[in-house]
């Protein structure tokens, strides 16, 4: 298309231009872009759907998930549970990456820490979050506390395991470097050892997070009165599919915007920038 | 500025492979005058690095001492700097930030190490990459950096090990002909590694000849040409051809007689 626009002899017609600059606009922005590859799933769907081999009601098309999102917004339902689950989410990780970050550094530099602390982290992780929730309902009961609990334990091991590994995979020169320019531990702590094992560490919060949006929508399932999770699960309930769909859907998609504006950025104003991982080819 | 002294210095690695005490080096003596410029050669595997390391104060000496003016080494510290084979540059710093890194540890006010980190970035030929990363120069630039990094912090004993060896044979004369001039400039007191006969005798007041394992001091060679030097007046030069062919042929006679028992490592 662009060399459509360009050619400079002639100027193309006007709907070839309008296709063009589309076509243009289509591919500079990251969400659309992403877009793309799911529009033959979308016919897919709505074909079978349309078919009519599976009753409408069990087998809801595109069309109605997307009026069932336009009723949920205008009552103020969807933003309202969206805003619930992102706030559990942002709590929780919040919590997380505090203290698997400094847990992480403290068994990947402490002999002792490693020794002590890594059987115990392994055991825990092995448990999972999911394991946690008969006992957590006896302790704090159906709520905020639980939910929080469940991610935080969530987001946690993915931190700790890459924050541990990033310190333990930076070179020793780095550390000698700047022994011997008169960097003092703590400093070599946040000048190098942080820095060093950031790509890790933006690693370890990516998994963490994906980790712990799956975790919070299977225990707002399970002890929400409210929330995305909730949502679908009340919804199967009343037999409405279509609002299943629906916030299957808005979970995918979450996950787009939490990537492209929390961890792409991040990554692209450090990692990136450094030219310690491969730039990504999306602008 | 001090003079460095090491006595009877010696290391033995236990070697976790083998199961057996490895001895690197082994009763070293030897004094570098302040402004000095000597070179420590070897064939691979002799002890250099090990003996640089023990002077950088990055591990312990398993005998002897080491002595920088009154002051004994005991860790690394900011009196000694050091160029590193691999450059040793930090990834997420800039070029300027990377060559301030040592006066902002030492608490060296930001303006103030700004105009210090330039003056040095300038000295190396690197004027107009101050802002660039690490990861966007080439081999050569990144030594260069490496260099300014530990001059800017004005250590009294500049410790270079092989720092040319990963660059290519053009960028590496170049380089070699850009440190005999900061040397002539500033006359910083420098212990140089390397397994390059030509390099050693292009650039040191002296010459120090390492053994074969263990690495004891065979000869030292003083390298009496005039400066400033350059590979265009050298590579001719009669004088510098002598000196290259005697030290040459002392570190090869250097390699241990054959010996099938392999008794002479087991010394430690
Ligand atoms: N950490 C170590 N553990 C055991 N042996 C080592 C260690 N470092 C070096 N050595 C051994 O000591 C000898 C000298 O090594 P090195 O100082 O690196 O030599 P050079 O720098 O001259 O090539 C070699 O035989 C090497 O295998
Ligand atoms: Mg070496």
């Amino acid at each position: 298309m662009e060399a459509v626009a360009a050619r400079p002899s002639l100027p193309p017609p006007w709907h070839l231009r309008a296709i063009g600059s589309a076509v243009r606009w289509l591919d500079g922005s990251p969400g659309l872009k992403s877009f793309g590859p799911f529009v033959p799933i979308l016919l897919l769907w709505a074909g079978v759907a349309q078919a009519g081999i599976f009753p409408r009601i069990f087998f809801p098309g595109p069309w109605d998930v997307v009026l069932s999102f336009a009723n949920l917004i205008t009552k103020g339902i969807l933003p309202e549970y969206l805003e619930d689950s992102l706030l559990r989410l942002a709590l929780g990780a919040g919590a997380g990456v505090a203290t698997g970050i400094p847990l992480g550094l403290l068994v990947g530099l402490s002999r002792i820490g490693h020794r002590c602390l890594w059987p115990v982290i392994v055991f825990f992780q092995a448990v999972g979050d999911i394991a946690w929730l008969p006992i957590l309902l006896i302790w704090f009961g159906f709520g905020l506390a639980t939910m929080t609990f469940v991610i935080v334990y969530t987001v946690l091991f993915p931190v700790v395991f890459n924050t541990a590994l990033g310190v333990r995979s930076i070179p020793l020169e780095f550390t000698r470097a700047a022994q011997s320019l008169g960097a003092r531990p703590w400093r070599i702590l946040l000048e190098v050892v942080v820095p060093g094992a950031l790509p890790n560490i933006i690693t370890g919060l990516r998994n963490g997070l994906g980790y712990g949006w799956r975790a919070l929508i299977a225990a707002e399932m399970i002890v929400g009165t409210s929330g995305v999770g909730f949502l679908m699960f009340d919804a199967r309930r009343a037999g409405q599919v279509t609002e299943v769909l629906l916030g299957m859907i808005v979970l995918g998609i979450l996950w787009y915007v939490v990537d492209g504006w929390i961890l792409v950025p991040l990554e692209q104003a450090t990692v990136e920038r450094w030219g310690v991982v491969a730039r990504r080819d999306v602008p | 500025m001090a003079d460095l002294v090491i006595r009877k210095l010696g290391k033995t690695y236990f070697d976790l492979y083998a199961g057996r005490h490895v001895t690197a080096v082994a009763d070293v003596s030897l004094e570098i005058h302040t402004g000095e410029f000597v070179s420590i050669v070897g064939a691979s595997g002799c002890g250099k690095t090990t003996l640089l390391n023990m002077v950088a104060g990055f591990i312990p000496p398993s005998e002897g001492e080491i002595l920088l003016g009154d002051r004994q080494v005991k860790g690394p510290g900011p009196d000694r700097g050091v160029v590193f084979q691999g450059f040793a540059l930090f990834p997420w710093k800039s070029v300027l930030d990377n060559v301030a890194f040592g006066l902002k540890m030492r608490g060296v006010p930001r303006a103030e190490r700004l105009r210090i980190a330039e003056e040095y970035v300038a000295l190396v030929g690197l004027a107009g990459a101050e802002s660039r990363y690490p990861t966007e120069l080439s081999g050569g630039m990144q030594q260069r950096v490496g260099v300014a990094r530990a001059l800017a912090n004005s250590p009294e004993l500049l410790l270079m090990d092989e720092p040319f060896a990963s660059v290519d044979a053009q960028t590496r004369m170049t380089l070699q002909e850009e440190l005999t001039r900061i040397w002539e400039a500033k006359h910083p007191t420098i212990l140089f590694v390397t397994h390059d006969v030509d390099e050693a005798v292009f650039l040191s007041d002296r010459v120090i000849v390492l053994t074969r394992s263990p690495g004891t001091v065979r000869a030292e060679v003083p390298i009496p040409l005039p400066r400033p030097r350059s590979w265009g007046r050298l590579v001719e030069d009669g004088r510098f051809k002598a000196l290259v062919a005697r030290v040459l042929a002392l570190v090869r006679d250097s390699d241990p007689p054959t010996n099938p028992a392999g008794g002479q490592e087991r010394s430690g």
